[in-house]
């Protein structure tokens, strides 16, 4: 496997040189995220994330299928996030990096664990039948910070699909097709979003938002805090790396709490434009039933 | 001033205008990067670009744009040493690519026991004394023949700013003010920016920007980088240079 | 959702990732692939060849795991990408192209099944003509540049219609889809067909597709081009792919 390439010594000194005097290579604040854009396919599902120069496209689709034995009244809800050299050559197809891990485990906690989305509402007929819904992530370019980006990317996604509508008569399910009849948006119930923090510096004393790929190289320790707009805290971790002052641990919640509010802003106000954009004269906004929490 | 016609743009395979070669009775015609020759007559382009034609040179080449340094002899690189082996450095030029080779006493006035000891991670201006597409490629960092340095060597402090092969190739034209169209170092030195700061050019993309104030540094690399990916013109460039100034001041 | 028309025009960008060497997004018909290139870069001592190149095809489907067809969409690609690149210039390398299949036209009479993403054949067209774009963004040295298209024989009110980007519900009741490549000499670079069809019906095919991605452009005025009744006249590949690189490379020079 080519090696990942490390940045030079002079890089390495230089970028915490400049940390130390609150200097960022690109100019941005110390909690500062890079512009975040997001953008929505031509079908449902679909958010293109651009976070500067990190893109990840997640796609969520869902089909019928049987449910797990040990839980029939749930459906089934899968984040796959498999990294392919597209995001960068050193990552290999079937060889799962550190990165990769990490990245999927914490999207799993975040996402999954919190019961962002609702499975027991994927449920069609107890036992024999339910919604799998799946979300595939793609990273298309990496630089830096794939976790909040990919977080958010994920949530967008989720909000914005479309199930196919289906109906319960004696005992038979029926499927309706996308021609038949509109499809519904899955059952949402908060949206948590990752805010990641880096810290450099021998005990972890300069904490910065939204790490570049050169920054995540040199850094010594780093913090995923996942929450939504509540202030609910669905995760922390912070797994190993210098020890960092807990004092110092608190107020980046409480920086991440803004983020997450400002992403929860932009996100709906994101969605909202969707909705008319393909709304047909109000006739949508009529039938939605998307719970507003 | 060339005409659209004498500068076409190609593309891989296109066939070339006959009488866009240079015909030249005691010069023999001179290929560039960009074209294959195929024997006996035919010439071809192998990329996407603006093929360039320099009678009065008798050579050709198609000029265009990448971010995918192949080793050419006679560039002067900026290489970061990987690891020391027992009688060479193995020096990265790019990432993914195989690495070069750089011996341990091509420095001026280095001796068995004065050698510059590099340590892996350090950087290097260097020059390509062998570069063909079956062996790795060899540096030097101080001339075979006269054993003087000429600027070249270790690399210390500072920040290096990775930029795409056409802006660098811009930036290391003599008069890179006229012909390239560059004028961001000399404004950020001269009367706008009023800067001190010092530089070194790599072929393979890589910009060294060294100086005593690390502000400096990231205004002068910031400039780079934004004129290098957003395609700025002159004018455009003394705005940059003035708004960077003013936000860091 | 309505599926797009299949004759509208193709569009593409190129650079869209900034971290790789070359890239290109493409839609067209309905179909949107992001493709990155990456390399001449060093090989995996498995792969590595004394004499030439190693060209290495991935294929990621929008949704679900690849399976079995894209491994062969991968192979086929591959075979035909090596012929055009320049892979003698760079021995024990590896150029590697990753193709992102990011949008499929819709068939709204379907649910779509996940778990099989079996793939629609005639996206290779749009695969192939993403690596190609993407190929030269990254400014690898090629032979010659090429151009893809889909063609069907669809049969329609008892008549056999020759369908030039096929739509999903034209391939489902389609006799046969054939995919054919050409490169910008005129040479027959790729062909794959799947269905019941002779020979003499590939003859006509082969005229259509090669009409479709060697279109000359048209030089003189008053030459039209006549329309044939049988087939649809798609869109010119060979004068979209000039055109883009054309201002690809007016906004790399844009300072000389």
């Amino acid at each position: 496997m080519p090696r990942e390439v490390e940045p030079s010594l002079n890089e390495k000194q230089f970028v915490l040189q400049a940390l130390q005097e609150n200097l960022r290579l690109d100019g941005r604040e110390i909690d500062q995220y890079r512009p975040l854009e997001l953008t929505f396919g031509d079908q449902y599902g679909v958010a293109d994330v651009t976070l500067g120069k990190t893109r990840v496209l997640a796609k969520a689709s869902a089909e019928v299928t049987v449910p797990y034995t040990d839980r029939p009244l749930d459906g089934i809800f899968t984040i796959a996030t498999e990294l392919s050299p597209m995001t960068s050559p050193a990552f290999e197809l079937n060889r799962p990096t550190e990165t990769e891990v990490l990245l999927s485990r914490l999207l799993e906690k975040t996402v999954r664990r919190s019961n962002a989305l609702d499975t027991e509402s994927l449920c069609l007929i107890a036992g024999q039948k339910c919604w799998s819904v799946r979300v595939d992530v793609h990273v298309l370019s990496h630089d830096g910070n794939l976790i909040d980006a990919a977080c958010f990317a994920v949530v967008a996604a989720l909000r914005h699909f479309r199930k196919p509508d289906t109906s319960m008569e004696g005992g038979v399910l029926t499927v309706y097709t996308p021609a038949e009849r509109e499809p519904v948006p899955l059952s949402w119930l908060h949206s948590p979003f990752c805010i990641t923090w880096s810290f450099f510096g021998d005990q972890g004393e300069i904490a910065l938002l939204d790490a570049t790929w050169v920054e995540e190289q040199i850094r010594v320790a780093s913090c995923t805090i996942s929450l939504n707009r509540h202030g609910e805290i669905c995760q922390i971790a912070k797994l190993g790396g210098t020890p960092v002052d807990a004092v110092a641990l608190l107020q980046c919640s409480g920086v991440a709490l803004t983020k997450a509010k400002e992403f929860s802003t932009y996100l709906d106000g994101k969605l909202a434009e969707d909705t008319k954009k393909r709304n047909k004269g109000g006739l949508l906004a009529e039938l939605s039933a998307e719970n507003d929490r | 001033m060339a005409t659209a016609n004498s500068r076409p743009t190609v593309l891989p395979g296109d066939e070339i205008d006959p009488s866009l070669i240079p015909q030249s009775k005691n010069k023999p015609l001179r290929l560039g990067p960009g074209l294959r020759h195929i024997p006996p007559n035919t010439i071809l382009p192998t990329v996407a670009g603006q093929l360039i034609t320099l009678p009065h040179k008798s050579s050709m080449w198609v000029e265009y744009n990448s971010n995918r340094y192949t080793p050419t002899a006679s560039d002067l690189i900026i290489g970061t040493i990987l690891r020391s082996g027992p009688d060479f450095y193995y020096v990265s030029l790019s990432p993914y690519t195989a690495s070069a080779t750089l011996p341990h006493l091509s420095f001026e006035g280095a001796t068995k026991k004065t050698r510059p000891q590099l340590v892996p991670g350090s950087l290097v201006y260097a020059r390509v004394t062998l570069a063909n597409k079956h062996m790795d490629p060899e540096l030097e960092c101080a001339s075979a023949s006269t054993g003087k340095a000429d600027g070249l060597g270790p690399l210390t402090g500072g920040m290096v700013f990775d930029v795409s092969l056409g802006f660098a190739r811009r930036l290391l034209m003599g008069r890179s003010r006229q012909e390239g169209k560059v004028e961001v170092l000399e404004l950020l030195g001269g009367d706008e920016g009023k800067l001190s700061f010092e530089t070194a050019v790599g072929r393979n993309g890589k910009v060294w920007v060294g100086s005593e104030n690390t502000k400096t540094v990231v205004i002068v690399g910031r400039a780079l980088k934004e004129t290098d990916e957003k395609g700025l013109g002159v004018e455009a460039q003394r705005k940059l240079v003035r708004r960077l100034v003013k936000e860091t001041r | 959702m309505a599926s797009p028309c299949a004759t509208s025009a193709p569009e593409a960008a190129l650079g869209v990732l900034p971290r790789s060497d070359g890239s290109a997004k493409y839609s067209h018909a309905g179909y949107t692939v992001t493709a990155s290139v990456n390399g001449p870069i060093e090989a995996q001592r498995k792969d590595e060849n004394p004499y030439e190149a190693f060209v290495d095809v991935i294929v990621r489907p929008a949704a679900g795991v690849g399976g079995t067809r894209e491994r062969h969409l991968e192979s086929i690609l591959q075979s035909s990408l090596s012929h055009i690149i320049l892979i003698k210039n760079f021995p024990r390398c590896l150029i590697q192209i990753v193709l992102q299949i990011e949008d499929t036209p819709e068939n709204d009479y379907v649910n779509t099944k996940l778990v099989q993403a079996s793939l629609n054949f005639a996206i290779m067209p749009a695969l192939f003509q993403t690596a190609v774009l993407a190929l030269l963004s990254a400014g690898v040295p090629m032979r010659a540049t090429a151009a893809a298209t889909a063609v069907a024989v669809v049969p329609q009110d008892g008549v056999k219609k020759t369908v030039v980007d096929p739509s999903p519900r034209d391939i489902e009741i389609a006799q046969s889809v054939h995919v054919l490549a050409f490169t910008s000499h005129g040479e027959l670079l790729l062909a794959e067909s799947e269905g019941d069809f002779t020979v003499k019906e590939w003859d006509g095919i082969y005229e259509t597709a090669k009409k479709t991605c060697c279109h000359s452009t048209p030089a003189k005025d008053g030459m039209e081009m006549v329309l044939d009744e049988e087939a649809s006249a798609g869109p010119d590949m060979r004068h979209f792919l000039r055109s883009t690189m054309e201002s690809k490379v007016a906004a790399d020079l844009y300072w000389k």
